[in-house]
């Protein structure tokens, strides 16, 4: 694996600047971000590409009366309340995330997955993605999966270390079909990750098969 | 090269730009938001119909949702964290964003605005913007001089908004090969360069 491996990749950088992204995708991206100051600092520049794209093309004047319209509003116009940010200052949920937690994880409708494994579903995106969180006990492991999908991994707390290495908070994972992991989290602590998966996850053990028909069900 | 007066000129142009905006964040300045609309509207216009063409409806609408949100907004702007065509740029991405999950195909229940605007509206710490602002000056000369294919793709994902599949299958090029053009293209314009 190269090494920016924990970050996201550079094209995937250049499509959440440039709004091309799904949401599902932009959360992981956001996520890493608040905690990244190399990427947040390319992505400053990723917009500014966005912005002299934008001053190339061929401008296109509005109507006069486009104009009127918007000065007629101007003195009954006031900031609405969907800009305000719900503001936890304590909170190391990622803002990103909060419009889905609104108190702490623990307080999350977790459903057991496996001995090692809790996961709660946030969110589908318009694609079918679907954004969850995963909680995997200290020491647990996620068994060895593949994705018949991408599946983009970030993650919020604690560490795992699979087949290309460790993990730490903040750090962005995408594995794509044709990889096989195997997430163990650390003995220390539980790891909880934000985990955006393009189609149903495939465990691939002797035992764990079995359950691809029900997961695959639950996918649709 | 371009001729060091059109470089200056953009700069003036910008800076009596950010006056303006800086008279109506602390001043209401209805005819300095006048001077913002006529330069601002025409490529918000042109951002909106180079994805959608011949929507002008939409293309409208985009223009009075930027618009109104640089009126209620400016006193936030932050001119150390981008300057301001960098900014109306996001502020015209995240209302297409907004627009299309609520309005089309793409639509979710995710809500885009803690997405983009936190991130953007804070940004890396203060000292990284010094070397910020000279890693953007090349950018502009920089594009000029990419090849067309390589240009072509950034078209396609920031102007158009096409994700790389969709690229992919307009160009009939392989995905890898659009990917790999996106990172060439942003390499030479020196943009993944962390200091």
């Amino acid at each position: 694996m190269e090494k920016s491996a924990k970050h996201p990749q550079d094209e995937l950088l250049a499509a959440y600047s440039a709004g091309s992204l799904p949401l599902s995708q932009a959360l992981c991206v956001s996520a890493h971000i608040e905690h990244c100051s190399d990427c947040a600092r390319k992505l400053q520049r990723l917009n500014r590409v966005g912005s002299e794209l934008m001053h190339r093309l061929p401008p296109a004047p509005p109507s006069e009366d486009l104009k009127n319209r918007l000065f007629e509003r101007l003195d009954s116009l006031s900031e609405d309340d969907s800009e305000a940010v719900t503001s936890q200052p304590a909170s190391s949920i990622p803002r990103c995330l909060r419009q889905f937690i609104p108190g702490d994880y623990a307080a999350l409708p977790w459903r057991r997955v496996s001995g090692d494994i809790h996961s709660v579903e946030l969110c589908r995106d318009f694609n079918g993605a679907r954004v969850e969180l995963l909680k995997i006990k200290p020491g647990g492991s996620a068994y060895t999966h593949t994705h018949l999908g991408d599946e983009y991994t970030v993650i919020l707390e604690g560490a795992f270390s699979d087949e290309s290495g460790l993990y730490a908070e903040g750090d962005f994972l995408l594995r794509d079909h044709k990889d096989r992991h195997t997430p163990v989290a650390t003995r220390d602590r539980e790891c909880i990750c934000l985990a955006v998966t393009e189609g149903p996850v495939q465990f691939t053990g002797f035992f764990s098969r079995l359950l691809n028909p029900m997961l695959r069900r639950d996918f649709a | 090269m371009q001729p060091m007066t059109d470089k200056r000129s953009n700069s003036d142009k910008l800076a009596l730009l950010s006056d303006c905006l800086a008279r109506v964040a602390h001043q209401r300045d209805k005819a300095a938001f006048g001077q913002l609309f006529d330069h601002y509207a025409p490529l918000i216009r042109a951002y909106s119909l180079a994805r959608d063409p011949g929507a002008s409806l939409v293309a409208d609408d985009l223009v009075q949702e930027v618009m109104t949100r640089v009126w209620l907004k400016a006193e936030k702007y932050n001119g150390k964290l981008a300057n301001l065509n960098t900014w109306i740029f996001t502020l015209a991405r995240n209302c297409r964003i907004d627009y299309l999950r609520r309005n089309s195909r793409y639509a979710t229940e995710i809500d885009p605005t803690d997405i983009f605007n936190d991130i953007e509206d804070e940004g890396p710490g203060p000292f990284q913007q010094a070397q910020q602002s000279r890693a953007e000056s090349n950018i502009r000369e920089g594009l000029k001089q990419l090849p067309p294919e390589q240009s072509e793709i950034l078209t396609k994902v920031y102007l158009e908004g096409k994700s790389h599949q969709q690229a992919s299958d307009e160009l009939q090029l392989p995905l890898g090969t659009v990917k790999s053009r996106v990172r060439l293209a942003l390499k030479k314009l020196e943009v993944l360069v962390v200091r």
